[in-house]
């Protein structure tokens, strides 16, 4: 039976970001102002009543301030009692007199002090949590948690089994949304709950010895094409998300509802497993209204998602748990190796596009049906990078996972004049005509053949100038194979004699931003038995082919990492290095078919060092 | 020329939020309009409203309930 877990979260933040800035305007700033203490503990006590009226438990998320409140605390106590609320700490909301005075710092994000800092927070605040509650917390969280701050939050207070650790794909986006001043560069994560690795917080656990020993949840159910092309914070279980998106009429707001529904369904690809993650901070529901929304939208937005939310808890379609008990129950009988996945249909734009989203322990990717089934995004978890963040590091701010393939920061399919843009798909070609199936649109479809997961596209109809063909696309994922197996087959030719060349093709690159990074180092491989052709990425726009192949490679080692395409037979390889007005490398495999016949290959990704 | 302040509603540009950016607007008292610190936009009220509404209109499902997944 199909399982929907929802966790709601709520944090007396007492001295919100928003809430905190609208005050300041035309006063200094002040971390006391008691206005603000009491708008914010106002806000939260409305939330937790909202939650409770509809039957909902919570978990509250106790920021550093609210520990120095003793209204704050008592009410986290009489909720805990009442009705089984958990109580956990936060590391959002820091920011407060006391923290000035104790950290001297104005510093906001935990993931981006030094980790000497983050070390003296965690002792601190863990501290002050038990020292006000008695126990310690076995859940926390952020907008980021990187994997050195959760290794040593496991190994200082072991108990914390769960955490708020990323917000999906909220990187460049969210940053440029933000008037270029929301630092939390953090793409490249999972977009439902995980296990993470010890060696980066995004990447998926391999096994016990890689496991960090958390379950991480991630900050909000984002809609994973929306968010994929625009701001996070527009698209998500977040009513006032929704708001700022301006996804909404007049106080209706059916967007919500949708992506819920959308997200209860995925169940279908995930061995009957759904969830939710609500978690909306006071800040953005302040008194004087937020971005066009006033007070009374911004209330009524949050009571209708709780009642809808309480509506499918009645009728035994949710079940609402804490953070913890979530934590025990997602690790209930699930291998390491077990995918997330989902294919996600438009929901907003009033398209039939669909993309499907995918996540094991060694890649993360995402196919758009928009695009003939291109492979547009792929970050290369089996590196297991070891990519510290915060003062001090060659990271800093920028916390996010690296890509090998980023269609919308470069390029894909659609480049301006020259060059060539990251994405996977396939050309076929006949008689000096070429058709790349990223003009081709279609629909996909979602099967099980035991451990193995199965995309199967609609075929497609190419038209050449003599002759038409009909195309099929199969992406086939073997739980723990760590590949990518696809098929192109030529399902029919209105001249069954005609050959057509059919050529599947990586061109990729990598990083985390939309700006190009140095390819110097980067290694292109043919092999075939014991003969191997490489380039040495020079900008230089060389090429190479051989007749035979047994793979095609690139290993990055910027990224640590190996990518590979093997054919299942016969067939011709190729390389090709790029140039600095295209800093791209190519990785191809092809060979000449009839009707009915195919090209099977696999993509793999693995740890380079 | 006034101050600019915050008006009664935390108004953002639309014209940068028609790319995605978030900017917020200054009231001015003197002329009744808005005005962006980033783009050059100038409006009152209703023109940021009309825009506004121009701009929900990329969300073609926006009123749609959609059960079907």
């Amino acid at each position: 039976m199909a399982k929907f877990y929802v966790n709601i979260v709520h944090r007396p933040e007492m001295v919100p970001e928003y809430i905190q800035k609208e005050a300041e305007q035309g006063r200094v700033e002040d971390l006391t102002r008691a206005s603000v203490l009491r708008e914010s503990l106002d806000i939260f006590k409305t939330q937790q009543q909202i939650a409770h009226d509809n039957g909902l438990r919570t978990t509250i998320q106790m920021t550093y301030a609210s520990l120095f409140n003793e209204e704050a605390v008592a009410i986290a106590k009489e909720h805990h009692l009442l009705y089984g609320d958990e109580i956990g700490l936060t590391f959002l909301g820091i920011q407060c007199k006391e923290f000035r005075e104790k950290f001297h710092s104005r510093e906001l994000a935990i993931w981006l002090f030094s980790m000497e800092d983050k070390r003296r927070i965690v002792d601190e605040l863990f501290s002050k949590f038990e020292q006000v509650f008695g126990f310690l917390p076995t859940s926390t969280g952020s907008y980021y948690m990187d994997a050195e701050l959760v290794n040593y939050i496991k190994e200082r207070y072991p108990m914390v089994k769960a955490a708020v650790a990323t917000c999906w794909e909220e990187g460049p986006k969210a940053y440029r949304n933000a008037n270029n001043s929301w630092y939390t560069l953090l793409d490249g994560g999972p977009w439902n709950p995980w296990i993470p690795s010890k060696r980066n917080i995004h990447c998926i656990a391999s096994d016990e010895e890689d496991d960090i020993g958390i379950v991480a949840i991630p900050h909000l159910s984002r809609d994973l094409m929306a968010v994929f092309d625009g701001p996070g914070s527009y698209y998500g279980t977040h009513p006032q998300n929704i708001l700022r998106g301006m996804v909404y009429e007049g106080d209706q707001l059916p967007y919500f509802k949708n992506i819920v529904d959308q997200y209860r369904a995925m169940h279908k690809y995930n061995r009957g497993y759904a969830y939710n993650m609500m978690y909306v901070g006071p800040g953005w529901m302040s008194k004087g209204g937020r971005w066009e929304a006033d007070y009374a939208l911004l209330l009524k937005s949050y009571q209708d998602g709780m009642a809808y939310y309480g509506e499918l808890k009645r009728r035994g379609e949710l079940e609402d748990l804490t953070m913890s008990e979530f934590a025990d129950i997602y690790r209930q009988g699930r291998p390491y190796t077990r995918p997330e996945c989902t294919l996600w249909k438009d929901i907003l734009y009033g398209s039939r596009r669909q993309m499907f989203w995918y996540a094991d322990p060694w890649m993360r990717f995402c196919l758009d049906m928009n695009q003939g089934g291109a492979l547009v995004d792929l970050r290369p978890y089996a590196a297991k990078l070891v990519r510290p963040c915060g003062v001090g590091t060659q990271a800093n701010q920028d916390a996010s996972y690296p890509f090998l393939v980023q269609s919308l920061y470069r390029a894909g399919f659609f480049t301006h004049y020259a060059g060539e843009g990251a994405v996977k798909s396939c050309k076929i070609g006949y008689h000096g005509e070429q058709v790349d199936l990223c003009t081709c649109r279609t629909q996909a479809s979602f099967s099980e053949e035991g451990d193995t997961r199965v995309v199967t596209l609609d075929p497609v109809t190419i038209v050449f100038e003599t002759v038409t063909i009909r195309v099929q696309s199969i992406f086939r994922l073997r739980e723990g194979s760590g590949e990518i197996e696809i098929t192109r087959r030529i399902l029919e030719s209105s001249d069954p004699a005609a050959e057509f060349s059919i050529n599947e093709y990586l061109t990729g690159c990598y990083g985390t931003t939309e700006y190009p990074e140095d390819l110097t180092g980067v290694r292109l491989s043919l092999i075939d038995g014991g003969q191997t052709d490489t380039i040495d990425y020079a900008y230089r726009s060389r090429e190479l082919e051989r007749a035979a192949v047994d793979c095609v490679q690139a290993v990055l080692p910027q990224v640590d990492t190996l990518v590979e395409m093997r054919p299942d037979g016969p067939a011709a390889g190729y390389l090709r290095e790029g140039f600095s007005f295209s800093p791209m490398f190519t990785l191809g495999i092809q060979k000449t078919i009839q009707a009915k016949g195919e090209l099977r290959t696999w993509l793999k990704v693995a740890k380079a060092s | 020329m006034a101050q600019g302040r915050k008006g009664k509603l935390n108004y953002r540009c639309p014209r940068c939020l028609m790319r995605e950016i978030d900017m917020d607007m200054l009231y001015d008292e003197d002329r009744d309009e808005y005005y962006c610190l980033r783009c050059s936009f100038t409006g009152d009220e209703n023109e940021v409203k009309r825009l506004n509404q121009q701009f929900r209109e990329k969300y073609r499902d926006r009123l749609k309930r959609i059960t079907d997944f």
